[in-house]
């Protein structure tokens, strides 16, 4: 079945790049959160991958990875290497995808959970360092529960815009080569717009909405909680 | 000593590792856009040789960006002014008032619920309704469109904005006699301004850059808005590579200049209210 296909294509990629921008955006957050004045200086650089249209950012990546006239392929030619072929194999499009996502959505978790740790209190930490505790430690029993709350909204709204990401991959490989980077949500517009099967997208996109609304409602639970 | 300079070097080369990792693929694009075409495809310079503008002149005589511009920007412009206007309403009410049976908690939950729902979920009914209506390839059916999702999100942001100002400034000028529409135009809305602009600034950002609703309901220069127009550059077998790094750099544009100018009240807005 194909649908289960790019359920699983969906669920690798989603799993991966929410993992991979939450690490590193957890730890450009430590390293940066004690210099104020310098993280407002490099805040505009590193908002600027989140703001850029998806399409462009889509034609950003294919001028990277293009075999012919890439960024990659050109350094290649430069250094006197084959020019890697990126999108033109399975693997190497999925992988040359959750680049383009960990690229584009870091900075968003790394801005949420540099809030987060701006607005811990410093008593557990000073406490710590009392106590003689590296830093490492400090990290994993005050930082990490502490930030607890907010890395949970941050990966719950960035697993909902992940799970449906469309834009990048229509405009990088149009979920191919083959079927390697058939997200659910271009299969579903494929299934509609070019294959006509009205009854059988609507089944599959309500599907994806309902897991969507599950963790929507999940993660404003989580919101509200802290509000209050 | 050594333990802090150790630190401080590690997080300076995070920090310039970051944003080189964030600069080089967009100084790539902006370089691939200025070389001309035969330098691009035949002689795989990191850096271009001569400037050229060829690219971009081909963009707005041969192409139509012209037009895409223009619908982005009327489309855009207009839909989130909509949305302000009726979602700052909504918003306050929901504030300041207790709807029937408490129900005020679940208009905004549910707005936000809306807010989060991915286009691509909803797209089958929204291309089937807008083909009946005949809005296909108009503006209108983007607007309506847009200004619909806008509005969730302005109550959703507004809402806790109004609930910060006190109540008693309006209840002041009500008793002063202005009706409750006056207080609220004279006294609320300019002490929630940075609310506003905060929302508007990103309502804006995420309108300019909406592409599936504008793929699947615009065919044509006439209603086509600028990322779905940068997109058709993209031909299955021959790609214009020049034309189409003109075409992303022209795209991504205007959100860039319009984010350098509201610098400050981004994050709130992009992060969502995940942010206090």
């Amino acid at each position: 079945m194909r649908v289960t296909a790019s359920c699983a294509t969906t669920a690798r990629f989603v799993f991966l790049v929410v993992t991979i921008e939450t690490v590193l955006g957890l730890a450009l957050a430590v390293l940066v959160s004690r210099e104020g004045r310098f993280i407002r200086r490099i805040r505009a650089t590193l908002i600027l991958p989140m703001i850029i249209t998806p399409v462009v950012v889509g034609i950003v990546f294919r001028l990277i990875y293009a075999s012919d006239v890439g960024l990659l392929a050109s350094i290649a030619h430069a250094v006197g290497l084959d020019p890697p072929q990126i999108l033109s194999s399975g693997t190497g499009a999925f992988w040359g995808l959750v680049v383009l996502d960990v690229w584009e959505w870091t900075p968003l978790l790394f801005l949420i959970l540099l809030a987060g740790i701006q607005s811990m209190p410093v008593e557990p930490f000073e406490a710590a360092r009392v106590d003689g505790a590296s830093a490492w430690r400090s990290f994993v029993d005050h930082t990490l529960p502490l930030l607890r709350p907010t890395i949970l909204v941050a990966v719950t709204l960035r697993a909902i815009e992940a799970l449906t990401t469309f834009d990048q991959v229509y405009v990088l490989t149009r979920g191919g080569p083959g079927t390697s980077t058939q997200l659910i949500s271009i299969y579903g517009y494929q299934t509609f717009f070019q294959f006509q099967e009205t009854g059988y997208a609507a089944a599959m996109l309500f599907m994806v909405a309902l897991v969507v609304l599950l963790a929507a409602g999940f993660a404003v639970g989580l919101m509200r909680r802290r509000g209050r | 000593m050594t333990r802090y300079g150790l630190g401080r070097l590690a997080w300076v080369a995070a920090a310039l590792a970051a944003i080189l990792f964030a600069l080089t693929p967009l100084v790539w694009m902006v370089l691939t856009s200025l070389k001309s075409n035969r330098e691009i495809t035949q002689e795989t310079s990191l850096v271009p040789e001569s400037l050229t503008s060829a690219n971009y002149v081909s963009l707005f005589s041969g192409r139509e960006f012209g037009a895409y511009l223009t619908n982005s920007i009327v489309v855009t412009t207009l839909s989130v002014a909509i949305a302000l206007i009726l979602g700052t309403q909504a918003a306050y009410v929901l504030a300041r008032f207790r709807l029937w049976g408490g129900m005020q908690r679940y208009v905004g939950f549910s707005l936000l619920m809306v807010r989060l729902l991915p286009p691509v979920v909803i797209i089958i009914p929204i291309f089937l309704v807008a083909q009946q209506f005949g809005l296909l390839n108009t503006q209108l059916s983007l607007i309506v469109v847009y200004a619909t999702f806008n509005v969730t999100i302005v109550v959703w942001m507004m809402e806790s904005f109004f609930r910060e100002i006190p109540v008693d400034l309006e209840e002041a000028a009500m008793v002063d006699g202005d009706t409750r529409f006056t207080a609220f135009r004279r006294i609320v809305l300019p002490l929630a301004a940075p609310g506003l602009v905060a929302t508007g600034i990103f309502a804006v950002i995420t309108t300019y850059n909406e592409f599936l609703f504008a793929l699947v309901l615009t065919s044509t220069p006439a209603a086509e808005t600028m990322p779905v127009g940068a997109a058709t550059l993209i031909g299955r077998i021959n790609v214009d590579w020049g034309a189409m790094s003109a075409a992303g750099v022209i795209g991504a544009l205007p959100i860039v200049v319009f984010s350098i100018f509201v610098q400050k009240h981004l994050v709130r807005g992009l992060t969502m209210g995940a942010v206090k």
